[in-house]
């Protein structure tokens, strides 16, 4: 080592040892802000990894369509023989059974237990011979022999099952019995926000089970392309072919990819806009102790100066210090950020595949480092020029950073603020009020540092949550492309669709526990894309009540179409515009106007709202309705769903929350955890910002020591002067996470590409506007108590400059 | 005054204004601790301008902060007017140095963001908030007794040194206290400036207030009426000086200067 090093690291240790508080405070806010962008990374890098895994190993189809009912082969086997980008497609035969149907059992204990809890279908397949596999811990494709089962592993982790569990189907002919040899993960299926799940048995098994009756019977066509991109042309071509089989969803493998990224992408985005703002905290306090420090030295600096030291050398020796805690606060934070990312990654590696050790696993999280540890550096030497600036007599007799002009300057302003004062004039106000007010007039420079800290640390801590009670809100629904209401009925891929939809639509409209009936269909329309004429999957009703939130433009009327948002963007139509559709090849065309345009996350948000009769002849139906008071939602949806099988009857809120489960459990996470450091950071930096300025104000308190104020009435100033910054600090970054924060998330959500453009808040406004600037300020003002109590030394003359002789 | 009250008078000399009893100090921060004050008996009598004088690190400046109450004394006892100091807690300790204490420093500390009229007026208001008129007039005429009233609404880096000074001095006055303690309140002053202050002490004394004043200057401690000397936190001598007239101003002060060299200053 250099000598020079060797003398700039131990002054390094000196002073780290000399300012312990102020260092270990420093300390902490880099520590916390590399460990959170660190896991950030991480967390990011993991999930893709797993995805990308379970993708390599399971090839997920390119296109899938779901079917319910007879089909014509022979169409399919036409349409891939003239398609040249398909290489591989498969049929693959399916059995639904409801989760009320399956129990199981564990024989060495006796537990049961069924899946009645979960609302998706529960989809019995054989293991696919070319792509698509379901593939088990090992990164294997299993093969049940007869008798076995391989369970999704999301009820592995939900209901707590084990391998050597018996499973109970509930069959038209018995039961039929099977044991659980394993756990599956699903390329296609694995995301929450799946509709569906499937269970892996032998040939023999399914074909028992299709005979046995009581399951409904499904396909999925799938296709492997020879390139993603041709994917949407792909779907164009197979919706608009009338001879092939496409009751059920369309399924694209972006759509799979986006689902499966979404969910898990959002912790990860969540930790590195927690992690940006806390860097700017830390930026903005470093600059404050660094300014201060280099004012309280400035005399050593002076003396470095006449001495001849190069203005290169006495900044390194300050750098020296900064690079120190900025390198322990990243490697620690980095190392911290491993064990944490490890435990938010363990659903992703159990739910997709483990991923990859590669060079990017390392590659990622220390760059993130790196960007965290090259800001805070450049930051320090940004401020440290100040040295440059330094002027040797200034400092040593003066003992000032500044130059003449700046300190003539400062004379001037802090002279001319004097005159204005007036106390023989003023009111009654209390003194110790009075002084503390004029002290952060004066201050203003020192003192902005706890209002913008707190104002961050507001929007910190009120935006996630924020998302979270958004996320939450039964009006949500009014994002997903449908209105407001208690109960919502989806019927689709079924036989007697038509027949089912009538029964439960008569049976509601008469049904005198529920009000605001409201029934729209499903049509499957045409309209011309890019490349011909493309399928539009269109809500046909009655739209005079009330509907969804629009954002702009308004609902439609005779003539009239509402796109969704991606929809929208898809066709580059605003309202006004006019938009040419047909029912099916062939027909003749009809031109619309767009009457609005709104937001949607059903159906990969590519859908579109016409008024109109509903007839029969759609592919699916969905019926809102209200309940009336004493009706409770989730008893009547359960009624509806035993009478109606085919019929999927939930209560709104529970169709937000089995959607949206895993993003707002998601949130959850990140929302806590923010306001765990929010809360702490603003501790800490009330802290730190105290423990300098009380001792940069010394001689005054001395003074005033001196003139008869008690060290009860100095805490009392500067607690109050606390109080104020940190009030106003809470008080704006509440209004700007209202606005800014609200619009800036909205564009950040945009940009996922859920078909939501605009997001409106639904916030509590109780716990983020009143609570949680309540518990910021709490927490500011704990940092004063306990900083200010040190002000009852015995020996105030110290505080006076000049030690005592 | 009853027993049992706090700061009861158990002074042994009733008509001292201010009176320490076997006072020690030790700093314990250092290793090994250091004791700055060892045992120091001392006296001062109703508008006595007591001096206290001896090397740097003799302990004069932490005589004058634990008498005051600004620190507290390790052991040993402090009578102000008869009251125990020693026996009071932090507020009490406040209202005595608010009502009954005045101080002038080496620095002119001010606050920089009150003018000079209202740092004078700031302890004067907060002592009788609701005489404030009262107040006012009496700060005003000390600023026209100090002749500083030309620059009452200057900016404390608008005055001179001298001025600052005499500000410090009107402040230290505008409660009306019993004592004055002035720690080297020329020692960053030039000589004509150090004049001008000392002979403001010297116009305060005239007036009847008790001062105790630290220095190293042998000029100014010529004006008061009695000198004491300290050594190692002890006090080794004391010297009376009479009563300061500028006619005798030479004379006393080369008889302080051969005292003060006898005791090795």
């Amino acid at each position: 080592m250099l000598k020079k090093d060797a003398l700039y690291l131990r002054y390094a240790y000196n002073d780290l040892i000399k300012n312990k508080g102020v260092n270990v405070a420093l300390f902490l806010i880099l520590m916390i802000s590399a460990f959170l962008m660190a896991t950030g990374a991480m967390v990011m890098e993991r999930s893709l990894g797993s995805v990308d895994a379970l993708f390599r190993q399971a090839l997920p189809p390119h296109f899938l369509q779901m079917h319910k009912g007879g089909y014509d082969a022979d169409a399919l086997d036409k349409f891939a023989s003239e398609r040249p980008e398909i290489e591989s497609w498969l049929i693959e035969d399916m059995i639904g059974f409801d989760g009320v149907g399956i129990s199981w059992r564990r024989p060495s204990t006796g537990e049961t237990g069924d899946f009645s809890a979960s609302l998706i279908d529960n989809l019995f397949v054989t293991e696919n011979q070319d792509f698509d596999f379901l593939l088990d811990g090992a990164g294997t494709i299993p093969q049940p022999a007869t008798g076995e089962v391989y369970v999704p592993v999301g009820y592995q982790r939900d209901f707590g099952l084990q391998t050597g569990d018996d499973l109970r189907i509930r069959t038209d002919a018995g039961s039929q019995e099977l044991t659980v040899r394993g756990f599956v993960r699903d390329s296609q299926m694995a995301s929450s926000l799946s509709s569906a799940t499937r269970f892996l048995v032998s040939e023999k098994d399914f074909r028992a089970m299709a005979s046995a009756g009581g399951g409904d019977p499904e396909i999925i066509v799938e296709y492997r392309l020879s390139d993603t991109a041709l994917t949407s042309q792909l779907q164009t071509a197979y919706e608009s072919d009338d001879a092939l089989p496409k009751n059920g969803q369309a399924v694209t493998y972006q759509m799979i990819r986006m689902i499966n990224a979404f969910s898990d992408g959002l912790v990860a985005v969540a930790l590195v806009f927690v992690s940006g703002l806390l860097m700017v905290i830390a930026l903005l306090s470093l600059r404050f102790v660094i300014r201060g420090t280099l004012e309280d030295e400035v005399r050593e600096i002076g003396v470095m100066k006449a001495i001849g030291l190069p203005h290169r050398s006495i900044t390194g020796l300050y750098l020296s210090k900064y690079s120190v805690l900025a390198l322990l606060g990243c490697i620690i934070g980095g190392v911290l950020g491993v064990i944490a990312s490890q435990l938010l990654t363990r659903s992703v590696q159990v739910n997709y595949a483990p991923a990859p050790v590669g060079p990017m696993t390392f590659v990622v999280p220390v760059a993130a480092l790196v960007v965290v540890y090259l800001i805070v550096i450049a930051m320090c030497r940004g401020v440290l020029r100040g040295v440059r600036r330094v002027e040797v007599v200034g400092a040593l007799v003066h003992g000032n950073t500044s130059t003449e002009k700046q300190s003539a300057r400062r004379a001037k302003r802090w002279a001319r603020r004097a005159r204005r004062t007036d106390l023989a004039s003023a009111g009654g106000a209390d003194m110790n009020r009075r002084l503390a007010l004029l002290d952060l007039r004066a201050e203003v420079g020192q003192w902005v540092l706890i209002p913008v800290v707190f104002a961050l640390a507001a929007i910190l801590i009120i935006l996630p949550t924020n998302l979270l009670t958004t996320f939450h809100n039964p009006r949500f629904v009014t994002y997903m492309g449908a209105p407001q209401s208690d109960l919502r009925a989806d019927l689709q891929f079924s036989d007697d669709l038509d027949t089912v939809h009538r029964q439960v639509l008569s049976r509601m409209e008469a049904d005198d526990r529920l009000t605001a009936v409201r029934d729209f269909a499903n049509l499957l329309y045409e309209t011309p894309g890019e490349e011909g004429w493309e399928s539009l999957r269109v809500e046909v009703g009655d739209y005079s009540a009330g509907t969804v939130e629009f954002l702009n433009g308004h609902k439609p009327g005779t003539g009239e179409i509402a796109l969704s948002v991606m929809n929208a963007n898809k066709y580059g139509l605003s309202a006004g515009d006019e938009m040419s559709i047909r029912r099916r090849s062939g027909d003749s065309t009809e031109s619309v106007v767009v009457s609005g345009i709104y937001q949607d996350v059903t159906s990969g948000g590519y859908t579109a709202k016409m008024p109109g009769a509903v007839t029969t002849g759609a592919v699916g139906y969905v019926i809102y309705a209200d309940t009336t008071n004493d009706a409770e939602p989730a008893a009547l949806a359960r009624e509806y769903s035993d009478n109606y099988p085919s019929a999927a009857v939930i209560p709104m809120r529970e169709y937000v929350q089995q959607t949206l489960g895993y993003v707002t459990s998601a949130f959850l996470r990140a929302a806590i955890l923010a306001v765990v450091f929010g809360v702490g950071v603003a501790l800490l930096i009330t802290s730190l910002f105290l423990k300098l300025r009380l001792t940069r104000e010394r001689t005054k308190m001395g003074v005033l020591t001196a003139i008869g104020f008690s060290s009860r009435e100095l805490a009392s100033q500067v607690r109050f002067k606390v109080l104020l910054t940190t009030v106003a600090g809470a008080l704006v970054g509440a209004v700007l996470a209202a606005t800014v924060g609200e619009s800036l998330v909205g564009a950040v959500i945009s940009q996922a590409g859920l078909g939501i453009a605009s997001l409106d808040f639904i916030p509590n406004p109780w716990l983020v506007y009143l609570a949680y600037p309540l518990m910021l300020i709490a927490a500011g003002y704990t940092g004063a108590v306990a900083l200010t109590s040190r002000l009852r030394a015995p020996d105030k003359s110290a505080w006076l400059k000049g030690s005592p002789g | 005054m009853a027993e049992g009250i706090t700061g009861v008078s158990t002074s042994s000399s009733t008509c001292a204004t201010l009176e320490c009893q076997d006072l020690t100090k030790t700093y314990y921060s250092t290793d090994p601790p250091t004791q700055v004050l060892n045992g120091i008996d001392l006296t001062v009598e109703a508008g006595e301008f007591l001096v206290v004088m001896g090397a740097s690190g003799s302990g004069k400046s932490t005589l004058l902060y634990n008498i005051s109450g600004m620190d507290r004394a390790t052991s040993g006892r402090v009578f102000l007017q008869g009251r125990d100091l020693t026996s009071l807690n932090d507020t009490e300790m406040s209202q005595v140095r608010l009502t009954q204490m005045g101080f002038i420093f080496q620095q002119s500390y001010f606050l920089g963001n009150l003018n000079i009229r209202d740092n004078i007026l700031l302890p004067a208001l907060k002592a009788a908030p609701h005489r404030r008129d009262a107040a006012i007039g009496r700060v005003d005429a000390l600023m026209e007794r100090f002749g500083i009233v030309n620059v009452k609404r200057h900016g404390t880096t608008e005055v001179s040194g001298g001025q600052l000074q005499r500000a410090s001095i009107s402040r230290a006055l505008a409660s009306e206290p019993a004592v004055l303690f002035a720690d080297e309140p020329t020692g960053a002053l030039n000589s004509s400036m150090s004049a001008e202050v000392m002979d403001a002490l010297t116009d305060v004394h005239a007036g009847g207030t008790t001062i105790v004043m630290v220095t190293h200057d042998p000029a100014c401690a010529a004006r008061g009426d009695r000198v004491i000397y300290l050594r190692d936190g002890q006090l080794i001598d004391s010297r009376e000086l009479g009563t300061w007239t500028a006619d005798q101003a030479a004379e006393r002060e080369d008889a302080l200067l051969a005292w003060l060299r006898e005791l090795g200053f």
